[in-house]
């Protein structure tokens, strides 16, 4: 068949220039990452992308940086930064709830920020719902079903709660924003913590597994009667209804400046490993106004970093002084100076 | 099988009787290492997955397939809610796109004026090139809302007795979104084999029964439905193994839940999706084992279903006599 043939000649004449196309890309590619010095590639948490975006344009235009963040969760930034695939990885949860982790990494907190419990119910009328730990962990634990259970609607006199079934939605990958939060489940939950515990992705009891923080949010969003948990940048972008919660002092709290600072004191001198840990804060004065679910957020890097080690060194550095003041407009917190002051010691350990 | 034996004997020596060229050779040699590439690749990737499942398959042996839990915290892993959620997702798939593909196919072969053929068989194959995870962004952002609001509530309320039309719960992104998802896919696989076979039968059999004074649904039942049996149970297992393989459109609609549910309304997973959904997310050693174990028994449920369908072929093909 002549007509075929032609076809074909066609197909494979497109294909041939595809092929040479995407290798003439490949190698300029190469070519271009060879001879430009100032690029560093980051992946990891997708709760600190928000701010690591941010980032970008000032990096760029203050430090001549070319800043590539590739946000495939808590879990992908730890296994790119231990294989050598990225300059570093970011993480909500320390290295040591990874199994295999980075031996040879230096961890650096290098931003705070909060978990929000983010919900879709009564069709956006029902602002600044109240919430509490143990009645959050029965949600989680699918023991609680409805929006109008007599708990919930204790917590909320005088608002018209509907009857529609509560719809749970959680993280699908490896996530630090899931350590946060089941963390925090597990401070007020002796149920959660024997049953589940805490980890970067856990046995879920109930409810669907989404992809990332952006697909939490938009199931979420998307889904009438949902309840979800993200960075508090995800909730307000998407405009979705953000949860008040009870700390320890008895306090209703909402996930803004004010709570995370005050979270935030609960613990400014990092471990030697470089963790904190500031969930669930104490009953004590001193926490009155702390949100319950905060965290230090982490960026890896190898203490061995190569050829690259000065612009990951700089961008870091700039990141936890200069790159802070980025933070509030999204709802990240400047660190504690003790934090800066102790991040500096550990970029030190960077060499090449 | 004496012209089989010719055969073999002609493969064995290709250029016997010519003077060999350089060029030939050439041509043999490449040619030849290519057939070999695969066939090691093939090799390597078992390899290397019965290597990476090695730590899971001592730890929990068989008994990995009876349990429905996957625990990273406390290091507990079982692959039953994924062969369960497969096994639903595709043979429900499967169950949906059959007769609609035999239709499409009769449709295309035997029924259809001839300026329609054309474009519909088209549109069918367009279809098998959409990008999975294209249908299932469609499937999250349209068919999951669609379903559940206006799909699933009368199934419940006119088949609710049948316990997998259960009532339909809050989550959009269930069994039920899967296996439509997974119909929408297998569909022109399955659609356009058949049609191919429905073309292929002998056009003096379908005359020689109507000039018999059959109708034509006598006609399609008697001659062309026997003569292509076979190759469309081919094509079904064909459109089975898609279905049991495919991951990210799956990933994408089904809601990401261990456990076994009966109802198809609540949210699942399947063996692909659970791989493609968390391997960022291991945190031991045997959490990232157990993907591998998982990984491995759906490489061996794909080379079984495709040496089935090869085999239907091949019976079939012998039953009708015909050379292939």
């Amino acid at each position: 068949m002549p007509r075929n043939g032609k076809f074909v000649r066609i197909a494979l004449g497109l294909a041939a220039v595809g092929m040479v196309a995407s290798l003439a890309v490949i190698t300029a590619g190469t070519a271009s990452a060879k001879t430009s010095s100032g690029t560093v590639n980051g992946a990891g948490s997708t709760f600190v992308a928000p701010l690591v975006n941010k980032w970008m344009g000032p990096v760029q235009s203050q430090l001549g940086i070319t800043l590539n963040y590739n946000p495939n969760g808590s879990t992908g930034g730890v296994q790119a930064i231990t294989t050598h695939e990225a300059d570093f990885g970011a993480s909500d949860a320390p290295l040591s709830q990874f199994n295999p982790t980075c031996t040879t990494c230096v961890q650096i907190p290098w931003a705070l920020a909060a978990t929000a419990v983010i919900y879709n119910v009564g069709h956006g009328s029902l602002q600044h719902l109240k919430m509490t730990g143990p009645v959050l962990a029965q949600i989680y634990l699918g023991k609680i079903t409805k929006w109008n259970a007599p708990a919930i609607k204790k917590l909320n006199k005088g608002k018209n709660l509907p009857s529609t079934s509560i719809t749970v939605v959680h993280r699908s990958d490896g996530s630090g924003t899931t350590f946060n939060f089941t963390d925090y489940l597990s401070h007020v939950s002796h149920t959660w913590k024997s049953q589940v515990g805490t980890g970067t992705s856990v046995n879920w009891p109930t409810g669907e597994g989404e992809g990332h923080s952006s697909g939490v949010a938009g199931t979420v969003k998307s889904t009438d009667g949902a309840i979800g948990y993200v960075d508090v940048d995800y909730a307000v972008v998407n405009h979705l209804g953000i949860m008040v919660m009870k700390n320890r002092a008895g306090n209703f709290v909402q996930p803004r400046a004010a709570g995370i600072k005050a979270a935030a004191a609960l613990d400014t001198h990092p471990a030697k490993d470089g963790s904190l840990s500031i969930v669930n804060p104490p009953a004590s004065h001193k926490y009155r106004n702390a949100y319950p679910i905060c965290t230090y957020t982490y960026v890896d890097v190898q203490r061995a970093s190569g050829a690259n080690t000065a612009n990951i060194k700089r961008l870091i550095s700039w990141a936890v002084t200069k790159g802070q003041s980025y933070g509030p407009p999204i709802i990240f917190e400047p660190l504690p100076k003790a934090v800066v002051t102790f991040d500096k010691k550990q970029i030190k350990k960077i060499h090449s | 099988m004496t012209s089989l034996d010719v055969s073999t004997d002609a493969t064995r020596r290709p250029f016997s009787g010519r003077r060999v060229r350089l060029g030939d050779l050439i041509l043999q040699g490449v040619a030849g290492l290519a057939a070999l590439g695969s066939l090691v690749l093939v090799g390597l990737i078992a390899w290397k997955v019965i290597q990476g499942a090695r730590l899971s398959i001592s730890t929990f042996g068989f008994g990995f397939l009876t349990h429905d839990i996957w625990d990273p915290v406390h290091d507990k892993f079982g692959a039953a809610s994924f062969l369960y959620g497969t096994a639903v997702t595709s043979f429900g798939a499967l169950i949906l796109a059959t007769p609609i593909a035999i239709g499409i196919a009769l449709f295309l072969t035997e029924l259809a004026p001839p300026w329609i053929r054309g474009p519909v068989t088209a549109l069918v194959e367009t279809l098998a090139a959409i990008p999975s995870v294209v249908i299932g962004l469609w499937g999250i952002l349209v068919l999951a809302p669609f379903l559940h609001r206006d799909v699933n509530p009368v199934l419940h309320s006119v088949l609710g007795f049948i316990p997998i039309f259960g009532p339909p719960g809050t989550y959009q992104e269930n069994v039920f979104t899967a296996i439509v998802v997974l119909t929408m896919m297998i569909l022109p696989i399955i659609a356009s084999i058949s049609r191919e076979l429905f073309l292929s039968v002998p056009s003096e059999l379908k005359e020689g029964a109507l000039g018999l004074g059959t109708t034509r649904w006598e006609m399609i039942r008697g001659v062309s439905f026997p003569y292509a049996r076979g190759g469309v149970a081919a094509a079904m297992i064909l459109g089975l193994g898609r279905a049991i393989g495919e991951a990210i459109a799956v990933a994408q609609v089904i809601g990401a839940f261990t456990g076994i549910s009966i109802n198809f309304f609540n949210p699942g997973n399947t063996l692909g999706a659970q791989v493609a959904l968390s391997y960022t997310g291991s945190q031991t050693p045997l959490g990232e084992s157990s993907l591998f174990y998982l990984a491995l028994i759906l490489l061996v449920f794909s080379i079984v279903v495709n040496l089935v369908a090869q085999l239907i072929v091949r019976r079939s093909s012998r039953r009708l006599g015909i050379a292939r």
